[in-house]
């Protein structure tokens, strides 16, 4: 009873920010919390042979999987990624009441009249027990699931392993390539800038500043450019400074005898 | 040895071992020998010899399975009880072993073997396979070239269609809702896995594979939801448990209605039932065309097999309650399949929604939920079985003309563009034609007699109304097919035209099988009309 | 105590539904089918408690382990979209620089 009214108000809370949190990481560990809670209601139930695989399964596989996807994808990939069929928030809203319908429905009449509780089942204790079932009779319907087990894997290869066709280069041929391609076409053989060399931060999405104040392109990578996640802002940063390194200009401040202005830059951060 | 405090003082009785009648299991048994042969091939064979050695290994495996199914069903006993039904429970209550399901075994098995005929068609992408050289590899990157120069081929789809074809053979014998379920299960991800292969239109492909996963998902997630609560009435998974218990109590109805009204939802998404098609066109137009007609034809068996067998067996004490669900589902499905094919400029998802139209009308047959204890009438049981029959080698061939109708850019899915194809190549458009005539259900076409049989069970059964909207849905339908007829005989082609490439011996003979299954079934429907109907009840 | 739990069990089906028809995001979506597939477990687990027999747990059980096969396959295919629609863009570039 205690278990039952301590843990279904965090399960349903829990339940509710899998479907209203906006990032897809805060939904996945709030499952995990849906899923845990739910490993010691197996527990409080009879059924610690299930606690351990709920815990061991669930959380411990499944749960990781769908954490380490999210990494793969991006943390804040709470874009949509998929354009499903239209007019679904009705079809939710239908959904939802009909299982309200059903609840009161269901559980109104009463379930089951008495709960006969697993003190006998368990007799010999629960793996007996399930043993006893698992390996006669339902001995095939586990032993059908090697057939699911084997298309996963055999799935998961097909679709996220990339064969290798070419040969790897070696060292020697990579720099020979990168020469020959420095010859004909000008391209620097050395490794790219690193981002945030002249400039105000040395974050992977801040570009390197060029001598003359341009960012240099090159120093960030193409992916953060192409999502749009390159730091802005920073073109006239070397033109500021010269300006105010230049004791003529009345407005600078450090040859200048005129005090600060709090517009004059944002150098006063650094 | 062990340590005396870790033995309980009275061990626990030993668990008798479970009997299996192997022989009994034997078509299931070799097919999925079969997918795990195809598995280590994967592993251990050379690249160069994968193909051949899948191909032969998928195609020998089915044969044996259906020498190991006629073997089987002609073992059968005559089950004791008032209706006719042969065979027996198996596997400690897991199978049942009877009639229709060792027919539809046979029916998935043929349907398979065609199927596979169409997977090792390698001669229209230029000595490639219609599936991606590399499925991990972006669609239109340097990598795909690779593939392609190399000429590399993903051979797993064999062994992934075997666990599929499984998976379909199980779902309709299951005899118990857990093993329905794992079969459903095994039935389903490999189909998944094989939408998203195609190799031309990969994005589609992609999409689509994604849209049937996460719409299958969710509706086994419904399924199981219905097992639950028929758990929770009946206390037992076996149907004949939950029979009895539905005949006996009556406290607890809420929680087999819910129950009931749940696993239907199951079913009815893989049937494609309406409100429950949405995936249908989107997977059928992305799949690869081998797969879509694997696909269309087998799932369509499988599920109504398990359907008719959890309705008929486990719920059938309760079919008033669960007719007028079907009724409206039946209505539904028929008009929307029908009114919404009309509509399609696209051939893949014209012949989905001709499929929708089509399980409406095998809705029809199990809505009429008709037993039959004269052996003279066709009962509900045996004219699913034949419709689907009929249905399954008409759409294996339609799908496989789908794939020789091609232009530079791989398979002309455009309607419009299928103009003047009886002036390009008379037989394949006359072929087409044939298998249009048999949806619409015109006489001396084997649709006509599936139809016949169907309508014939359910107003025997005392859906009258539904049978009268069944035929007005099939005028509706039969308008478009005759559009498509028309619009491949008699309109002059737009640009070039279509052209039909030189298929090799194994799509043709698929075409040539479906073209005399279809006229043969039209002509003289008795001999498999007879085994239908010897097929009988379901044993329980 | 077998109505409460069922109660609860209902509640995160329905929440674990809902999610599916509202979320766009094909991984949260697929969470909220993890969520539903939860639910039908609790309730497995309970009404074997109430008939007094193991069946219901060997049930669960199975829709663990058919769930744990349909999560590998489900992020196969929603990481291979991934990448294409990411490398549509991007065109297969990687993170890491040589």
């Amino acid at each position: 009873m205690v278990t039952f009214w301590t843990l279904a108000p965090i399960m349903v809370l829990a339940a509710l920010g899998v479907v209203l949190a906006r990032k897809a990481v805060h939904s996945a560990l709030l499952l995990a919390v849906v899923m845990i809670s739910l490993a010691i209601t197996y527990a409080s139930q009879g059924a610690p042979f299930l606690f351990a695989v709920q815990i061991i399964v669930y959380t411990g596989a499944i749960m990781m999987l769908f954490l380490f996807v999210l990494m793969l994808v991006g943390v804040d990939a709470s874009d949509s990624l998929v354009e499903t069929i239209k007019g679904q928030r009705m079809m939710a809203l239908v959904v939802g009441l009909t299982f309200g319908v059903l609840v009161v429905l269901v559980v109104g009449q009463g379930v089951v009249g008495v709960s006969v509780g697993l003190g006998e089942a368990n007799a010999n204790g629960n793996v007996y027990g399930l043993a006893a079932l698992m390996f006669t009779k339902y001995v095939l319907a586990i032993e059908f699931t090697a057939a699911l087990l084997i298309t996963a894997a055999v799935g998961a290869m097909v679709l996220a392993h990339r064969e290798r066709l070419v040969p790897r280069r070696s060292q020697r041929e990579e720099s020979a390539r990168r020469l020959q391609e420095y010859a004909e076409t000008g391209r620097h053989p050395g490794p790219l800038p690193t981002p945030g060399v002249y400039a105000r931060h040395n974050a992977v999405d801040t570009p390197a500043l060029l001598p003359d104040g341009s960012p240099s392109e090159l120093s960030v990578s193409r992916v953060l450019r192409a999502r749009g996640s390159v730091r802005e802002g920073f073109e006239g940063d070397v033109g500021q400074t010269l300006r105010q390194l230049d004791p003529d200009d009345p407005t600078s401040t450090i040859g200048g005898s005129t005090p600060r202005r709090g517009g004059s830059g944002r150098t006063e951060e650094s | 040895m062990i340590h005396p405090l870790l033995v309980s003082a009275s061990a626990p009785p030993p668990i008798d071992s479970p009997t299996i009648q192997y022989g009994d299991l034997s078509p299931l048994l070799v097919v999925a020998a079969v997918a795990l042969l195809g598995v280590m091939v994967e592993a251990f064979a050379p690249r160069a010899l994968r193909f051949t050695i899948q191909t032969a290994l998928a195609i020998g495996g089915i044969v044996v399975a259906l020498a190991a199914t006629v073997w089987v069903g002609l073992g059968l006993d005559r089950a004791s009880g008032d209706v006719l039904a042969r065979g027996r429970v198996v596997a400690e209550g897991a199978v049942a072993v009877d009639g229709p399901s060792v027919f539809m075994w046979g029916l998935v098995l043929l349907f398979a073997l065609v199927s596979m005929l169409l997977f090792a068609e390698r001669r229209l992408e230029g000595g490639l396979s219609a599936f991606t050289g590399q499925a991990a590899a972006p669609p239109g990157s340097a990598m795909e070239r690779e593939a392609v120069e190399h000429r590399i081929e993903h051979t797993e789809v064999f062994p992934l269609a075997m666990f599929a074809l499984v998976g379909m053979m199980l779902f309709p014998a299951a005899n118990d809702l857990l093993t329905m379920f794992v079969a459903l299960e095994v039935l389903s991800l490999p189909l998944y896995l094989l939408c998203g292969l195609a190799r031309r239109r990969r994005l589609l492909s992609q999409e689509s594979a994604m849209k049937y996963f996460l719409l299958g998902a969710f509706s086994s997630a419904f399924f199981a939801y219905g097992i639950a609560l028929v758990y929770g009435f009946a206390g037992g998974f076996g149907l004949g448990d939950i029979d009895q218990a539905v005949s006996n109590r009556i406290d607890g109805q809420n929680l087999l209605l819910a129950g009931i009204a749940l696993m239907a939802v199951g079913v009815m998404f893989k049937v494609g039932a309406v409100p429950f098609h949405a995936w249908t066109p989107d997977v059928y137009q992305g799949a690869p065309t081998a797969v879509t007609a694997f696909m269309a034809a087998g799932t369509k068996v499988a599920a109504f097999g398990a359907m008719l067998r959890l309705f008929f067996v486990a719920f059938g004490g309760a079919s008033w309650d669960w007719r007028p669900m079907f009724w409206v589902v039946a209505i539904l499905t028929m008009v929307v399949g029908a009114v919404a094919a009309v509509t399609q400029s696209d051939v893949k998802r014209m012949l989905a929604y001709s499929s929708i139209a089509h399980a409406g009308f095998i809705l029809v047959g199990v809505t009429g939920a008709f037993v039959g204890t004269r052996d003279a009438s066709v009962t509900s049981v045996s004219s699913v079985l034949f419709y689907l029959t009929v249905y399954g080698f008409s759409t294996i061939g339609a799908f496989a003309i789908v794939t020789i109708v091609r232009d530079a850019s791989g398979e002309t899915t455009q309607l419009s563009r299928w103009a003047g194809l009886g002036r390009e190549s008379p037989l394949v458009a006359g072929a087409f034609a044939l298998f249009m005539l048999a949806f619409a259900g015109i006489p001396l076409t084997s649709g006509f007699i599936g139809k016949w049989a169907v309508f014939s069970a359910a107003w025997s059964g005392g859906a009258w109304p539904l049978v009268v909207v069944a035929v007005l849905a099939s005028v509706v339908a039969a308008s478009f097919y005759v559009r498509v007829i028309v619009t491949m005989f008699f309109t002059e082609p737009t640009g070039e035209g279509p052209s039909v490439a030189v298929p090799s011996m194994a799509t043709t003979a698929v075409i040539v099988v479906a073209v005399v299954v279809t006229v043969l079934l039209g002509v003289v429907p008795g001999p498999v009309l007879d085994l239908a109907q010897s097929a009988g009840a379901f044993v329980r | 105590m077998t109505d409460h739990y069922i109660t609860l069990s209902l509640l995160l089906f329905t929440i674990g539904a809902v999610g599916v028809l509202v979320r766009r995001n094909a991984i949260v979506v697929f969470m909220c089918v993890e969520l539903m597939l939860n639910a039908t477990n609790l309730a497995f687990v309970t009404f074997a408690r109430a008939h007094g027999n193991l069946d219901g747990q060997i049930a669960a059980f199975l829709v663990m382990v058919v769930a744990a096969a349909e999560v590998v396959v489900g992020l196969a295919i929603i990481v291979s979209i991934f990448r294409t629609r990411r490398s549509a863009s991007v065109d297969d570039a990687s993170l890491l620089k040589y």
